[in-house]
């Protein structure tokens, strides 16, 4: 059929430029004006090792787990370590804990490192041109394997030395393996060789030692933790068959398992501890825990202490050994009633209530106290001075011949984890390169300038320049989220072997989640400050002016039209945008 | 093809047929079934439309006024508080001559709560520069809708489709269901007078004062002129096709009629039913239906009627402190005539009270039996007393 009719009605009249209107630039009408602005999430900023945990979330949720792996490698060179013992303070301030539940950042982290392991992945190799200073670790645990491979990335040849006849430290001999299976260490181990870095086993070394060092090395990072028992100073301790716990741990990695029966009592409330407790309780015992103080108090982590009890083991809280005497069923374990006298940062004091004893019979009894350094000359210098530095996690301290020692790990980090060991080890590299390449005076000042927001976690990648050097060092809140974007969605449950499994033997308990669950866990996240592409900017920009482009934001805002009503920062769901004023004060 | 369809689902086939490009669209009784099948023909691929769900009327308005102005056709239904909702957004669409189709299921406005059928809603937006064509059946809805596109985007005018509440909106009645090819001929795709292009950009729709301002609105009423013809060459080729047309109005036994009930929506099938049984008994009795509401008919109505005595109008709905809106307009366009009949107003059926034939032969004798109207609107079948509260 054709159209032939023509109505009468032609063109209709209606207000319509009929020239272009771009010889308008209400770009000038601004006042204020959009800039893309990624700020810092508050995961990274918990993160001992400063990890760009937004960004790997992303990644994850994209389903790049190859460069989600990567991005973790540019801050920690454990990831399936730390995906599987870290305690993970990066969840408790995650901002979708104010929505719904926060993200389950260790059950990811985990699974973007067996995701690259069970491909047997190779990172990218990003070791920087090579240097002339040479350096050595004493102890080849956390914080010394974590100096050792950032040194390598910076370009410095290093050798590792360790007492035992495996790298590891407490990795490999402290944490038991249904916590972390020795192949998972073994794999990153062997990315930290690829690295260049040598380790040379069964090599102690001395309080001498230092002093030959300067010939070879230009600095000595020394990372070799904290494995001497305090006693208890009561009577009877040293009786045969109290046992130290971290020896005990020792054995059972090295595949010794004694069989035990009857009560073992442990005495201690720190991780230790609760790992003795928990491997004493596989091996055949009924365990009570000792500790003088409240379960709160205990310096192990909740939700270790959580699944001790869930496996049987008992607390005693509030009592403190008195003595320890040989009895012919085991020992007769003599304790006091403490009661809290008051709280100091949430944690209690204690004194002993008069009169109140009592007495325990049982068969073993391991002592699991806070330890501390081997030796006195690997404790930190305390003093300050104008040659001893007191950064976050290590002491950085320049000898009069020349040779800088760093105290790293647990004699000088914060706090005992292996995320601190991590971040120290990060923390002295870093140290040290700027000492090397710019001055002793360079090095506070800077490396402040590469703490994650307010720090005192540190990165690597803005160290080196990369892409996370934009970032702005704003932690976000929860109620710069734009919210309606989300949607609710419950957290994923980390797979576990039940209880009665559990005691059967060492086998790790927290089992592999698939990685379909893994991409809607990781889409979860509200990837705080950190652009996902998702273009909204763009979409509801009134004025046309958020433009496309190759760069690797994505996208530019035409300043000649932007009117600066900030409708893309409003819109950006995860606050990756800033309004900020005129550049040049008032109008563009 | 004959189908039984509900008359909410022959709206939804006609919008299918159309090839619409958008449909925006919030919920509300009983209109809802319309846009329920046509998001179900979105997400089966039936139809290759964007369906956007919005959280307003105002939204729903403001969304195809948006997609009209980028040049793709587009449609949304709605009812009562929602076509109130939409009110300055109709005028909007109107005013830049976007040829939106619009679905209005008449429903009684609150308080009191009520979603049955009343014309009061759509006949209050009589100003908004929006076409109103009333629809008697599901047949009539479907093929009312097909041809409120091609119109539309003659005149470069909304529509409105008007459709009685449940009565017809929800009942189930066989419907011829065009093939697509025929469709296809007879609505070629949207041509759109200018639409915004980002390559060439141009303002649209900003400050018009005094000095033109008033050519546009005369250059609105101008394409409001136009369509009844234009309609009535559209109906020409639609009959060419589909074998039916309705009309402006369509007058039944007029001619030689001294009383004419003239009625709107589905009160005219019931309205035809009386009219035979009053012709069998030798009664001069006639029937007109306004389907073409805005613009109104004048010299379409004039043509019908003038030779009768009496006009008796029968609103479903009312304008207060008025009288009923049809028998106010009727008067209106008659009242410059030196013969005209007496317009008797009757306003029945409001908030979906059934309107029987028993009704309607009560508003006939009345019309009959007096001889000057009393008053301008007579409410019929109003309970004495009224039901306690």
């Amino acid at each position: 059929m054709t159209h032939a009719f023509v109505s009468q009605v032609s063109t209709p009249f209606i207000p319509r430029s009929t020239t272009t209107t771009e010889s308008n630039k209400t770009g000038s009408w601004r006042f204020l004006q959009p800039r893309y602005d990624e700020k810092t999430a508050p995961c990274s900023a918990a993160c001992p090792a400063g990890e760009d945990i937004a960004r790997v979330e992303m990644l994850v949720a994209q389903g790049l787990f190859k460069e989600a792996w990567e991005t973790i490698l540019q801050e920690n060179p454990f990831p399936g370590v730390c995906g599987r013992v870290c305690f993970h303070p990066c969840e408790s301030v995650c901002n979708r804990g104010a929505f719904d539940e926060p993200i389950a950042i260790h059950t990811l982290e985990r699974f973007v490192a067996d995701t690259a392991m069970r491909y047997g992945l190779q990172p990218q190799r990003m070791a920087l041109p090579p240097k002339s200073e040479r350096c050595a670790v004493v102890g080849a645990g956390p914080s010394g394997l974590a100096a050792a491979y950032f040194l390598a990335r910076l370009g410095y040849g290093c050798d590792v030395f360790e007492a035992r006849s495996e790298p590891g430290g407490l990795l490999r001999w402290g944490i038991p393996p249904y916590r972390l299976p020795v192949p998972v260490l073994q794999w990153e181990l062997e990315h930290l060789q690829a690295l260049g870095v040598n380790i040379r086993c069964n090599h102690k070394i001395t309080g001498g030692f230092l002093h030959g060092l300067k010939d070879r090395y230009a600095a000595v990072f020394l990372g070799c933790g904290h494995y001497k028992s305090p006693a208890l100073g009561i009577a009877g301790e040293d009786l045969s068959g109290v046992e130290e716990g971290l020896p005990f741990l020792e054995r059972v990695r090295s595949g010794d398992l004694p069989s035990l029966s009857g009560t073992v009592a442990v005495i201690g409330g720190g991780n230790t501890a609760v790992d003795v407790s928990r491997c004493a309780l596989r091996l055949g015992a009924k365990v009570l825990m000792v500790y003088r103080r409240r379960r709160q108090d205990m310096p192990a982590f909740g939700h270790e202490i959580q699944m001790a009890v869930d496996e049987g083991v008992e607390l005693m809280e509030l009592w403190a050994p008195l003595s320890i005497e040989a009895h012919p069923d085991g020992f007769r374990l003599s304790l006091q009633k403490m009661e809290v006298v008051s709280e100091e940062g949430g944690r209690a004091r204690v004194k002993p209530v008069p009169g109140e004893t009592t007495a325990i019979v049982v068969q073993k009894i391991f002592k699991a106290l806070g330890n501390t350094a081997e030796e006195p000359w690997l404790e930190p210098p305390g003093e300050i001075a104008p040659h001893i530095l007191h950064l976050a996690d290590t002491v950085v301290s320049r000898r009069e011949d020349g040779l800088v020692v760093v105290y790293g790990g647990d004699l000088a980090a914060r706090s005992k984890s292996v995320a601190h060991a991590i971040g120290s080890g990060k923390e002295a590299a870093m140290a040290l390169d700027l000492y090397f390449r710019r001055g002793w005076d360079a090095i506070v000042e800077e490396t402040a300038r590469c703490r994650v927001g307010p720090g005192p976690s540190l990165s690597m990648e803005i160290y080196t320049g990369g892409d996370r050097c934009r970032r702005n060092p704003h932690v976000v809140a929860f109620e710069e989220i734009n919210t309606d974007y989300f949607l609710y969605g419950p957290r994923i449950i980390q797979p576990r072997l039940l209880v009665e499994e559990r005691l059967q033997g060492f086998s790790e308990i927290d089992l592999k989640v698939s990685a379909a669950l893994a991409i809607r866990e990781a889409e979860r996240c509200f990837n705080c400050g950190v652009c996902n592409q998702c273009d909204n900017c763009r979409l509801y920009c009134p004025d046309v002016a958020v433009c496309r482009d190759t760069s690797p934001q994505g996208r530019h805002i035409n300043l000649d039209y932007c009117k600066g009503c900030g409708v893309c920062v409003v819109e950006c769901p995860r606050n990756a945008m800033s309004l900020v004023e005129n550049e040049t004060g008032g109008r563009p | 093809m004959k189908k039984v369809v509900e008359g909410s689902h022959a709206v939804s086939e006609a919008v299918r047929l159309c090839r619409v490009q958008v449909i925006s669209a919030y919920p509300i009784t009983p209109q809802t079934h319309i846009v329920e099948l046509l998001s179900e023909f979105c997400s089966d691929g039936s139809l290759n439309a964007k369906f956007l769900r919005v959280e307003s009327e105002h939204s729903a308005m403001a969304a195809l006024i948006g997609a009209a102005s980028a040049g793709v056709r587009t449609f949304t239904a709605t009812s009562s508080q929602g076509l109130a909702l939409m009110h300055e957004l109709l005028h909007w669409a109107s005013g830049a001559r976007l040829p939106i189709v619009m679905a209005e299921v008449n429903r009684a406005l609150a308080p009191g709560w009520n979603i049955w059928t009343d014309q009061t809603d759509s006949l209050a937006q009589r100003d908004t520069g929006w076409i109103q064509l009333y629809c008697e059946d599901a047949q009539e809805a479907l093929d009312t809708t097909i041809q409120a596109f091609r119109l539309a985007e003659t005149v470069f005018l909304p529509v409105m489709v008007v459709l009685d509440a449940f009565f017809l909106s929800h009942t189930y009645e066989p419907v011829d269901i065009p093939d697509q090819a025929d469709v296809d001929r007879f609505l070629p795709p949207f041509k759109p007078a200018f639409s915004l292009d980002t390559a060439h950009p141009a303002a649209f729709n900003q400050l018009s004062p005094p000095n033109v301002y008033m050519e546009m609105r005369r250059d609105l009423q101008d394409a409001m002129e136009a369509a009844p013809e234009v309609l009535e060459h559209i109906e020409g080729q639609f009959q060419s096709l589909f074998g039916r047309r309705y009309g402006a109005l369509e007058a039944v036994q007029c001619d030689d009629a001294e009383i004419i009930l003239v009625t709107s929506g589905t009160i005219t099938s019931t309205c035809r039913l009386l009219v035979e049984k009053l012709r069998a008994q030798g009664e001069k009795v006639g029937l007109l239906k306004m389907r073409l509401f805005r613009p109104f008919p004048y010299e379409m109505l004039k043509r019908r009627v003038l030779r009768a005595r009496k006009l008796a109008v029968v609103d479903r709905n009312f304008s207060f402190g008025a009288c009923g809106i049809f028998a106010q307009e009727i008067r209106a366009a008659l009242c410059n005539e030196p013969k005209r009949p007496l317009v008797f107003g009757y306003v029945a059926g409001l908030g979906g009270r059934d309107v029987t034939t028993d009704i309607l032969e009560e508003i006939y004798w009345t019309t009959k039996t007096t001889a000057h109207p009393e008053s301008e609107s007579v409410w019929v079948g109003l309970q004495q007393p009224a039901p306690a509260a």
